[in-house]
């Protein structure tokens, strides 16, 4: 198993591949080379905290949005259809201070990296970015692999552990920040304690677990009829909800 | 054609056991992570990265523990950075009699949003407890945004240790970069 730690969009991104066979060393640093190189040259595109970022241009009007890179105008489009797909509750143009589609770039930049590492041929592979897990393969021989859920009560301690084939991506009330908004009011706002959602799109994964600790109950039900995607819910009394296919793979305890 | 949804609710008292997580003892290299001093002019910007390795568990068809040994990284200014990996045990290094319960606030560090100390409890060699211990970004909307940090690495990687079963852990954290310069020298003055 090898690990890798990147400090990049202001977080600190992980790589782990696993193989029984072992690694070729000049292959595996090469690898963790270029998908941190994926994640630098996306931080200099969607990073609102440079200032000079295409985001952050488009952002302050310096620039329209048909001026933008390409990806950028891509990712916008996907923002655009998870907006609709979440009846808005998923909204990166009403949060303060401009279009903001942080929400859904981590988990899309956690998959462009994990593409990268695919390519090595290890047995398996995870890129963890700050929460938004994406895995491919497996880490043993034929077992899946398992991922534990923070505790939104305690983030010492897991509530419980989740099989993932794809991605998962985990939002919840005790993350300080402005993007909990509630869109149709404009104020900060919880209905779950967190919200986890595992499907193959780690990007809308991670916008589907944001939309669902703001918007609640609706979320729910829309997570449960979008195929492939699946969520599990808590809330503040910390009773909890998961849809019907939601891979469990422990008790849930708080 | 879609299912119904499954209520249920929590059973914690009898199974909160199940999940406990105590801190492991930890050799710290956490200063691996180097960035560009305080003040930086770009957050996150670095490429500062630590490569670590273990040899590879044995063939069996059941998951097994596998340790990540971090390794020293010299500090550079430079955003490349080189690593040497072992398999060796980690080697506790502590330079003072660790007994007793201890709380050290790190140095405030001025990072791009503001000014961020940490606060780390240690009992022997043991950490248990880390939180920021003060938080300043003039109610800057960008530094609120960023100041969500639930979950240090190092807590998120004792709960990976702790449970062998699991390769990675999903929830909302957030570590920075004056986070971990800060944890570093809280841990230096904890003599861990």
């Amino acid at each position: 198993m090898r690990h890798h730690e990147e400090e990049v969009m202001g977080t600190i991104v992980t790589f782990d591949l696993f193989d029984e066979r072992g690694f070729h060393e000049t292959a595996v640093a090469d690898a963790f080379a270029d998908a941190a190189a994926v994640l630098h040259h996306i931080d200099e595109v969607f990073s609102t905290w440079k200032p000079q970022s295409p985001i952050s241009r488009l952002r302050r009007g310096e620039l329209s949005e048909s001026q933008v890179p390409g990806e950028l105008q891509e990712v916008l489009d996907r923002c655009r259809g998870v907006k609709a797909m979440t009846l808005g509750w998923f909204d990166p143009w009403s949060m303060p201070g401009g279009v903001d589609p942080t929400g859904y770039v981590k988990g899309w930049a956690a998959q462009r990296a994990l593409t990268v590492l695919e390519k090595l041929g290890a047995r398996g592979a995870i890129v963890n970015a700050a929460g938004d897990v994406a895995v491919s393969g497996s880490p043993f021989d034929t077992a899946p692999f398992t991922v534990g859920v923070v505790n939104p009560f305690d983030t010492s301690k897991m509530a419980c552990v989740v099989r993932v084939d794809s991605a998962i991506a985990t939002s919840g009330d005790y993350e300080r920040g402005d993007h909990l908004i509630d869109p149709f009011t404009g104020r900060h706002a919880t209905r779950f304690a967190s919200a986890t959602v595992c499907g193959p799109d780690l990007g809308l994964a991670d916008a589907l677990a944001t939309a669902l600790v703001v918007g609640g109950d609706e979320l729910l039900r829309i997570v449960e009829g979008l195929d492939g995607y699946e969520a599990f819910a808590v809330r503040p009394d910390r009773s909890w909800t998961i849809t019907s296919e939601f891979a469990l793979a422990s008790e849930v305890a708080f | 054609m879609k299912r119904a949804i499954i209520f249920s609710s929590a059973t914690a008292a009898g199974l909160a056991g199940v999940l406990t997580f105590h801190t492991a003892p930890v050799s710290l290299t956490v200063g691996g992570l180097v960035t560009g001093g305080s003040g930086a002019s770009n957050s996150g910007g670095g490429g500062s990265s630590t490569t670590t390795s273990s040899a590879p568990p044995p063939t069996t068809t059941t998951p097994s523990t596998t340790s990540t040994v971090r390794s020293k990284k010299s500090s550079s200014p430079s955003s490349t950075s080189t690593s040497t990996t072992t398999t060796a045990p980690p080697a506790t290094t502590t330079t003072i009699a660790a007994t007793g319960t201890r709380t050290v606030t790190g140095e405030a560090v001025n990072y791009y949003f503001g000014i961020l100390s940490v606060t780390v409890t240690a009992t022997g060699k043991k950490i248990t407890k880390v939180t920021i211990g003060q938080l300043t970004d003039g109610g800057n909307y960008r530094s609120q945004q960023i100041d969500g940090m639930s979950i240090p690495l190092l807590e998120q990687e004792a709960m990976q240790a702790q449970n062998a079963q699991i390769q990675s852990i999903s929830g909302a954290s957030y570590t920075s970069a004056g986070f971990q310069m800060s944890l570093q020298s809280a841990l230096k003055k904890l003599g861990i």
